[in-house]
């Protein structure tokens, strides 16, 4: 990922959580709510090589720490998503290319969601941090992962056409 | 190639992964640049939400007005009979009345309690990627708001002040997962904790172990040293189902608060107590018992029933004073 691709990646993801932070979270959603930023981010990282997936979760985590809703310390979304980051990488070749497959693509998007929201509370669990009954939890997942579902279709064809835009040549081969 | 495109990856990924912790600890030490940044942040969004704020207030409840539609079709004739009625009424922006109810709930509230208190509208609700239940309201240091200030509703508590900038506030709902608040429990004077679980339930943990928790008990705020984060006296919720667990040291119970927290649009900030603890002035009253009288008719070879219709014990409204509140004007 070019300097320039990751400073353009992180104004815009600044861009769509100030979206989600004013608009978004605005909406009572039935179930739970829906995290657009989430979505948006890693549907981005999806389509990145190893090390920019890693770096986009690194800045796209940064950029959910600074939310000032957020009770947990500060660089604990940075270091889950990292991590997200790095998993993604690193089966970027057997999950294949998403551009070509959509359903898989939102799915995958779906899924990730889940397992990020769930490595948050794990690790804030481990940190003491009190964040509710598992159930609540558990619903407050899989609401967000339904709501992923439902808009994901919407939103990832712009965003892939988006991506492609910000490519160099040399990224595109 | 590929292995050394994998050993990059694994440094940046150390690199990073360290880079987190980092700032983990600085934030866990209480390093003021991790909270200022998110202080930043809010003094950003807040002009932006304050913006987003009316034009999405009619579609914030977009897909309960969906799930309730079946209900509002059957309501529809009705309604429709009382249109020409109220369509002088409609001068005023259905949103702006809406607000002004609840402000002057609020005010009510504060009023007849006697606390000095600070109005504002809800500009922002926490995402839901950050577990936290907390709002965002339109006033901040500059009308005289700052931290660990008690918020209230027009029927009872909200929450209490986390963050504040010069302009707005974000304010810990009481549903919040690590909400808690001393009550007492008007009447009998027990005392216990009063714990947020996420949603809108709340668990009463009771001090005293030989005190006793009664379904409908009424919970107003202990109040704490100094009067903060909680003054005393605010309605709290009222005790749902009493949990009987002998093997737990206290007495627990289920609490409804008072306060709808999913449909707030104008709260009051609490900015100087009472002069006089209103103790237990402020707990809503029951709704009105409605009585039925049958009256039996004998008459030869039948016994035919007259009801004579229901009988409402009507509830005094209560009477607010409006002193003790600084009105701030609501846009």
């Amino acid at each position: 990922m070019s300097p320039i691709r990751a400073f353009a990646s992180a104004l815009f993801l600044f861009f769509i959580f100030t979206v989600q932070e004013s608009a978004v979270a605005r909406i009572n959603f039935p179930i739970a709510g829906f995290s657009f930023y989430l979505a948006v981010l890693l549907a981005l990282m999806a389509l990145e090589e190893s090390s920019g997936s890693i770096l986009l979760g690194f800045i796209g985590g940064v950029i959910l720490d600074l939310a000032p809703s957020t009770g947990s310390p500060f660089g604990q979304w940075a270091l889950i998503l990292t991590l997200v980051g790095y998993v993604i990488g690193t089966n970027r070749e057997s999950i294949g290319d998403f551009t070509s497959r959509p359903g898989a693509y939102v799915a995958f998007v779906s899924a990730a969601g889940a397992i990020t929201l769930a490595g948050y509370l794990l690790l804030g669990a481990l940190l003491g941090e009190n964040n509710g009954s598992i159930g609540h939890n558990a619903v407050v997942i899989l609401g967000n992962s339904l709501w992923t579902l439902i808009f994901a279709p919407i939103a990832l064809p712009i965003l892939a056409k988006l991506r492609s835009l910000t490519l160099t040549s040399r990224e595109r081969v | 190639m590929a292995g050394r495109g994998g050993n990059r990856s694994r440094l940046l990924l150390v690199i990073l992964l360290v880079t987190s912790l980092f700032l983990i600890t600085l934030d866990l030490r209480g390093v003021s640049l991790t909270k200022s940044s998110r202080s930043a942040t809010q003094s950003f969004l807040a002009p932006i939400q304050k913006g987003v704020s009316s034009l999405f207030s009619p579609v914030g409840n977009f897909f309960s007005d969906i799930k309730n539609f079946g209900k509002t079709k059957a309501e529809l004739a009705a309604t429709k009979a009382q249109n020409a009625k109220l369509a002088n009424e409609l001068i005023l922006n259905a949103d702006v009345k809406g607000e002004l109810a609840k402000l002057r709930g609020a005010l009510n509230l504060a009023g007849h309690g006697g606390y000095k208190v600070v109005s504002a509208r809800v500009i922002g609700h926490g995402s839901a990627s950050t577990f936290s239940q907390t709002i965002t309201i339109d006033a901040g240091t500059a009308d005289g708001i700052s931290t660990d200030m008690t918020v209230m509703g027009s029927t009872g508590i909200v929450g209490v002040v986390k963050q504040t900038t010069a302009t707005s506030s974000v304010v810990e709902l009481m549903s919040d997962p690590n909400f808690k608040i001393g009550v007492r429990i008007a009447g009998t004077q027990s005392v216990g904790v009063v714990l947020g679980q996420g949603d809108s339930h709340f668990v009463l943990q009771l001090l005293d172990p030989a005190g006793t928790i009664k379904v409908g008990d009424a919970l107003v705020s202990l109040g704490s040293d100094g009067n903060k984060p909680f003054v005393a006296g605010v309605p709290v919720g009222r005790v749902s189902a009493v949990n009987t667990n002998s093997a737990s040291l206290t007495q627990e119970a289920d609490v409804i608060g008072f306060e709808n927290l999913n449909d707030l649009g104008v709260v009051t900030v609490v900015v100087a107590p009472p002069a006089h603890d209103p103790r237990d002035a402020l707990v809503p009253t029951p709704e009105p018992t409605v009585t039925v009288y049958v009256t039996a008719t004998a008459a030869p070879g039948t016994l035919p029933v007259t009801p004579t219709g229901p009988t409402v014990t009507p509830t005094p409204e209560p009477t607010p004073s409006a002193a003790g509140t600084k009105k701030k004007a609501t846009k």
